[in-house]
């Protein structure tokens, strides 16, 4: 089992069964030319710059959204454990930069596979990282705001 | 945070003056009589106010009685509840789109087996 170098400032995971066997949702996971098919929200395309799928190996792709944002993605493969296990950890640029490591996990459920992807998030900004003043003012409306609605 | 922190933030965030008190508090750190300047308010009745933000962990006092905000993350508190949403939304739909992408390879392989059985 292994966690990320950073410490998480949040976590989010997620489960869902797919009606496929476990080695072939692993190899649509893990070959660049079927996972560029899938990976990301609606609307955006995936570019995969590099996939070496092997603990060490580089993992880059850029997103690009349907506004014409891009998220580039820049990381290495941590863990791979075919067919049960990938855990990878890396950058995502974009608004804002930030550390992100995920572990996914394929189950086999008779027959069918359940994914479970585990991500944690660093969530650095450029306040925490350099210590920067912060706008006393607009940030006491969003606090108040924020507060008010919990 | 806890419940209890929670009311206690916002208790101190609930009075103008005190809201007053901590905006000037951003442009640099000051005394206690420098703050009392512009209200219309004792001395003490300043210093009470500095108490409840000091309560509160929203401002503290320096070595040479000056006052300064703590460093207090309230944008990114904000921007991590909506940040972990975008990438909630984010794997639900990739894994919608891997749905589909799985049903078709496999009613594509289904399909290449059908047409070989029928050849042979």
């Amino acid at each position: 089992m292994s966690a990320p170098a950073f410490a998480p400032k949040a976590e989010l995971t997620l489960t869902r069964t797919f009606d496929a066997p476990r080695d072939l949702v692993f190899e649509v996971w893990t070959d660049r030319k079927h996972l560029a098919q899938w990976w990301g929200p609606h609307g955006f395309t995936t570019k995969i710059r590099e996939m070496d799928v092997r603990p060490g190996g580089a993992w880059r792709y850029a997103m690009r959204g349907p506004d014409g944002n891009d998220y580039p993605f820049e990381g290495v493969y941590v863990e791979v454990q075919e067919p049960e296990r990938l855990v990878f950890d890396g950058t995502i640029h974009g608004s804002p930069e930030q550390r992100v490591w995920t572990e996914v996990t394929f189950a086999e459920r008779a027959g069918k596979t359940e994914v479970t992807v585990r991500q944690l998030y660093s969530f650095e900004s450029e306040i925490t990282r350099t210590g920067a003043r912060i706008g006393w003012t607009q940030q006491l409306d969003r606090l108040t705001e924020y507060l008010a609605n919990l | 945070m806890t419940p209890d922190c929670l009311s206690t933030t916002f208790a101190a965030l609930a009075d103008p003056t005190r809201r007053a008190i901590l905006a000037r508090l951003a442009s640099g750190e000051t005394s206690v009589t420098q703050l009392a300047k512009p209200f219309e308010i004792s001395l003490p009745a300043v210093s009470k106010h500095l108490k409840v933000l000091e309560r509160a962990g929203l401002i503290v006092r320096t070595r040479n009685a000056q006052w300064r905000p703590c460093q207090l993350d309230a944008g990114p508190l904000k921007g991590v509840a909506e940040w972990v949403e975008q990438y909630r939304k984010f794997w639900t739909e990739s894994f919608d789109r891997l749905d589909d992408y799985l049903h078709k390879l496999q009613h594509k392989e289904k399909k290449h087996g059908d047409k070989q059985r029928n050849n042979n």
